[in-house]
């Protein structure tokens, strides 16, 4: 019986470097809490145990939805959990891995599951574009410290301007009283109320389609940077649909974020289809992300696989939610060019501006007015 | 002991029931987990899926106080933990200063009265660890306070004490509850995720929010309440800018019910129509209804 309730214990204990394996951010401490729950809530009901660590662990709604499958991975034999209605097959299962046959059954089980997966992403990572820009060129740190400089001004400006326009300044009562207690009850030096601060946000939405393959990776650099200075920096990607990188781009180990971008890039330099995708953004991030000081930035070459009239339609809807609607084009610097391409087209009519951006110094044209605005 | 833990979890569910929510067994299994663990609860999802609720209903079970901090952009540390009292300060040193009977002794005495908690406003963190029993601490909408302010929540949500300077250090006598909100527009930080139990509460299924208008509304006739739900529910799978959440669904209900609508079918799109704004709260989504798509939903329900 001693026994039975080590192995349990052992299997439980190396559940949550699972789930890190997996991608879920766990920490030490949380093998401790694992145990600590499943004392109180006892192993032998599935749903109890399932349901109590899943408040134990997750952390973030995507993680919340994943716990389900990876729970039954590891906990389940191998053979029940991969049914279609895993919840309704299961009722016995809890059972059979609290006996010894079970327990050593379910763990194959597990490993065996883990390994195909990990096979599986490697092949993802070998089909997706070479993504070696991102860390291994010589002057790639260059650029970083360029973009970090770059970022560390913008923030400066924005100081700057705020200490600049006080104006209209309001008296602090409490803390002036506060101050006249030293001097007895008389208010000799007044205290002022520091003005609101209000967040502006950017937003940015990356095309990385097979065309932008030149320009998506000083992008995403840039994002990067951005994200490290200002706050509240959201970075996207698209090509044919959208993905939330901001996570990934924050990553403190660059090799990990590179690995994290892999994985949410599949169908990097592919196709594109801008309409499609931002309607998709519309649609799951937009409503929580998207207010009255936004900034939102496209950063795409305009070359549109997709329904140009849907393209309208989405930014239209964008453009009266954010405060400003901002397409930097890489090719608009390029002599000759004119933004004819059907995306272009049909985009024009409802930006606040069109700016190039193909080096550094066109950004700079752009981004500190930009934020500036959105105060 | 392990036996009666889903004996225990369906007892708080009918508990939960009791003052008016309904719940998940899983999600009755965070709470107790909460309550074992004394861990702050996190809850993430939609607006209108009824995250403030599960405060309310777990203050009415434990028969505690709900004190409620309300986070918005600027909120800073001394609105929400506590404030001198700054006139009655004043008010005093002069009433000191005009009392000229006072002795040097009694100086020094009223100047530490000065400083006591007669003149402390509490503000709600303050508030919430300084009671006898242990109430409930809804902070709500975390995530329209900025980054400053999640790690002052830290060091209360840790050490359950808040230092004044001016006092000394006030630990808490019972341990809050600690219900955290989140509507997700700004992402919080893991240090905070970590000291958290997490729900993600989502749409409620046809069954869950049908028990939930039928105990809302109880005015509405069952048929009814099953209309105005699968109605809803059809809502919620078309695309809009903002789904109706549970709250709509009820006040929706009462909208019906005052115009003495008891049943919803073809015939009546335009009496539908004339309610829906208590449904779809933006002009786009509006659009999205003319009276055929209402028809046509109605005569499905």
């Amino acid at each position: 019986m001693a026994a039975l309730a080590t192995r349990a214990a052992e299997r439980l204990e190396r559940f949550p470097g699972f789930l890190r394996a997996n991608g879920f951010g766990i920490a030490g401490g949380d093998t401790v809490q694992v145990l600590q729950a499943a004392e109180r809530t006892g192993i032998l009901d599935q749903d109890v145990l399932r349901w109590s660590l899943k408040a134990l662990l997750c952390r973030r709604g995507h993680e919340w939805r994943r716990f389900d499958e990876l729970f039954d991975a590891w906990f389940l034999p191998a053979n029940r959990w991969q049914r279609p209605e895993p919840r309704e097959t299961t009722g016995d299962g809890a059972q059979s891995d609290a006996h010894p046959g079970g327990s050593r059954e379910g763990e194959r089980g597990g490993e065996d599951d883990v390994r195909p997966r990990r096979a599986a992403s490697r092949e993802e990572v070998l089909e997706s574009a070479d993504f070696s820009a991102l860390a291994e060129r010589e002057h790639a740190l260059e650029i970083e410290a360029l973009m970090r400089r770059f970022a560390r001004q913008l923030k400066q400006i924005r100081v700057r301007r705020e200490a600049r326009t006080r104006r209209g300044r309001r008296l602090d009562l409490p803390g002036t009283i506060r101050r006249s207690v030293a001097s007895g009850g008389t208010p000799f030096e007044l205290r002022w109320r520091t003005p609101r601060r209000e967040r502006p946000r950017l937003v940015l939405l990356i095309d990385v389609s097979r065309s932008m393959v030149l320009y998506s990776f000083f992008y995403l650099r840039l994002a990067r940077a951005l994200a490290h200075e200002l706050d509240d920096v959201h970075s996207f990607i698209f090509h044919t649909h959208v993905t939330a990188v901001s996570q990934a781009l924050h990553d403190a180990d660059p090799w990990r974020a590179r690995e994290r971008m892999h994985l949410l890039a599949q169908g990097w330099a592919g196709g594109t289809r801008i309409g499609e995708s931002l309607a998709q953004f519309n649609r799951e991030h937009a409503p929580g992300l998207v207010h009255g000081r936004t900034a939102v930035l496209v950063l795409s070459d305009g070359y549109d696989t997709g329904d140009p009239q849907q393209l309208s339609r989405e930014l239209a809807q964008l453009r009266r939610q954010a405060r400003r609607l901002v397409w930097i084009n890489p090719l608009s610097n390029c002599p000759g060019y004119a933004p004819t391409c059907q995306g272009m087209q049909a985009a024009l009519p409802h930006l606040d501006l069109l700016a190039p951006g193909c080096d550094l110094a066109s950004l700079r044209a752009v981004l500190p007015n930009l934020i500036d605005t959105l105060h | 002991m392990s036996a009666s833990r889903p004996q225990e979890i369906a007892e708080l569910q009918r508990a939960l029931a009791g003052v008016g929510y309904i719940a998940e067994p899983s999600l009755a299994a965070a709470l107790l987990l909460m309550r074992e663990l004394e861990r702050p609860l996190l809850l993430e999802g939609d607006a209108g899926v009824g995250k403030t609720e599960i405060a309310k209903a777990l203050s009415g079970i434990h028969r505690t106080p709900l004190i409620r901090l309300q986070c918005y952009e600027g909120l800073d540390a001394h609105s929400a933990m506590y404030e001198w009292n700054y006139q009655r300060q004043l008010l005093a040193i002069k009433l000191l200063e005009h009392d000229e009977r006072a002795g040097t002794k009694d100086l020094a005495r009223r100047e530490q009265d000065i400083f006591s908690e007669r003149y402390l406003l509490k503000r709600p963190l303050l508030e919430a660890i300084s009671g006898e029993q242990a109430p409930v601490l809804l902070i709500d909408e975390i995530d329209r306070a900025d980054a400053a302010f999640e790690a002052y929540l830290l060091e209360l949500l840790s050490d359950f004490q808040i230092t004044i300077p001016e006092l000394g250090t006030v630990r808490a006598r019972s341990r809050p509850f600690v219900v955290i909100t989140s509507n997700g527009t700004r992402e919080l930080s893991d240090a905070l995720r970590r000291r958290c139990l997490y729900q993600y509460i989502d749409y409620p299924d046809y069954d869950k929010e049908l028990a939930i208008v039928r105990m809302k509304a109880p005015g509405a006739e069952a048929e009814l309440a099953q209309q105005v739900v699968s109605f809803v529910q059809a809502v919620r799978r078309m695309e809009l800018q903002k789904k109706p959440g549970i709250a709509e669904t009820l006040d929706w209900t009462a909208a019906l019910l005052r115009l003495g609508i008891s049943t919803l079918d073809m015939g009546g799109a335009e009496r539908i129509l004339d309610t829906l704004s208590a449904l779809i709260k933006t002009r786009d989504d509006r659009n999205a209804f003319p009276r055929e798509v209402v028809a046509r939903l109605a005569a499905a329900c």
